[in-house]
C-alpha cells in the first residue's frame, strides 16, 4: 500500500480524472472530499462488505443444518 | 388476515400491524423493504427475518445481545435520523429500538454474526434499517457463542 502523508487543504491525484482532497483533520476522523467522474462508483467499503455479507446471510443452508450448528455452540 | 409463505414454516397467517418497513431495504436486497419477524419457541433465541416479497428470502438473525451481552450501539447521526430516533443520543434497547444481528453460516466454517452492521428497527414507527457502523469496533464476521440466559432484543 502506497503512504502518503497529507494535511488539511491539500490533494492526491489517480490518474487523469480522480482527485482525493484531504478537507478537514478533528478528532472524530477525518473529512474526505472525491473529485471523480460521474460514472464512477464511489462507496464506503463497509457497505460493500455488508452487502457481500448479506447474500452469504440470504443463502441460509436448510434449517437443520443451521440449528445443529448453533447447538454445538450452545455454553 | 395476509399470509405469507415462509422459507422455513410453510403459510403462515400475520397481521398488517406486525409488518416491519424498510424503506431503502437492506444493502444487496434494497427492493426487500417489507419484513417479518418469526419467531418460535424451538428455535429461540434465534430468529427469522422473512421477505414479504419473496419467500426464499429469510434471513436468521439474533437478538444483539444474545451474540455479545456487552455490545455498545453505535448508530451514525444518518441512521437515527432516517428512523426518527432521539438525534442526540443511541436509543434504549428493547423499549425504543429492536436490534438484531443476521447470522451468516460459510461452509465448514461456525456461524458468524454481522455485528459491524446490525438492523434497527425503530419500535414506535415499526421502520427499520441496516445500521452500518462507521467505527471499527465490531466485526462483520463475529464468532457466535451463545449465551442462552440473554434473550433481550
Amino acid at each position: 500500500m502506497l503512504v502518503l502523508r497529507r494535511r488539511a487543504g491539500e490533494s492526491l491525484l489517480i490518474g487523469d480524472d480522480i482527485e482525493i482532497e484531504l478537507l478537514a483533520v478533528t478528532a472524530q476522523g477525518a473529512k474526505i472530499g472525491i473529485r471523480a467522474p460521474r460514472d464512477m462508483v464511489v462507496l464506503r467499503k463497509e457497505l460493500r462488505i455488508t452487502r457481500e455479507q448479506n447474500a452469504r446471510a440470504a443463502l441460509a443452508p436448510p434449517l437443520q443444518d443451521f440449528t445443529s450448528a448453533i447447538r454445538k455452540l450452545r455454553v | 388476515m395476509p399470509s405469507v409463505n415462509t422459507k422455513y414454516f410453510g403459510t403462515m397467517a400475520y397481521a398488517e400491524e406486525s409488518v416491519y418497513d424498510f424503506p431503502s431495504g437492506l444493502p444487496a436486497f434494497e427492493e426487500h423493504r417489507r419484513f417479518v419477524l418469526i419467531e418460535q419457541p424451538e428455535h429461540a433465541p434465534l430468529v427469522f427475518l422473512q421477505s414479504l416479497l419473496k419467500p426464499e428470502l429469510c434471513f436468521l438473525a439474533f437478538p444483539i445481545l444474545v451474540v455479545d451481552r456487552d455490545y455498545q450501539l453505535g448508530i451514525a447521526e444518518e441512521d437515527r435520523a432516517a428512523l426518527e430516533l432521539e438525534p442526540d443520543r443511541q436509543p434504549e434497547l428493547g423499549t425504543e429500538a429492536l436490534v438484531l444481528t443476521l447470522v451468516a453460516l460459510r461452509d465448514n466454517f461456525p456461524p458468524t454474526a454481522n455485528l459491524m452492521a446490525p438492523i434497527v428497527i425503530n419500535l414506535k414507527t415499526r421502520r427499520g434499517l441496516q445500521a452500518i457502523r462507521h467505527d471499527s469496533l465490531y466485526s462483520h464476521q463475529h464468532p457466535i457463542e451463545w449465551h442462552a440466559a440473554e434473550q433481550t432484543c
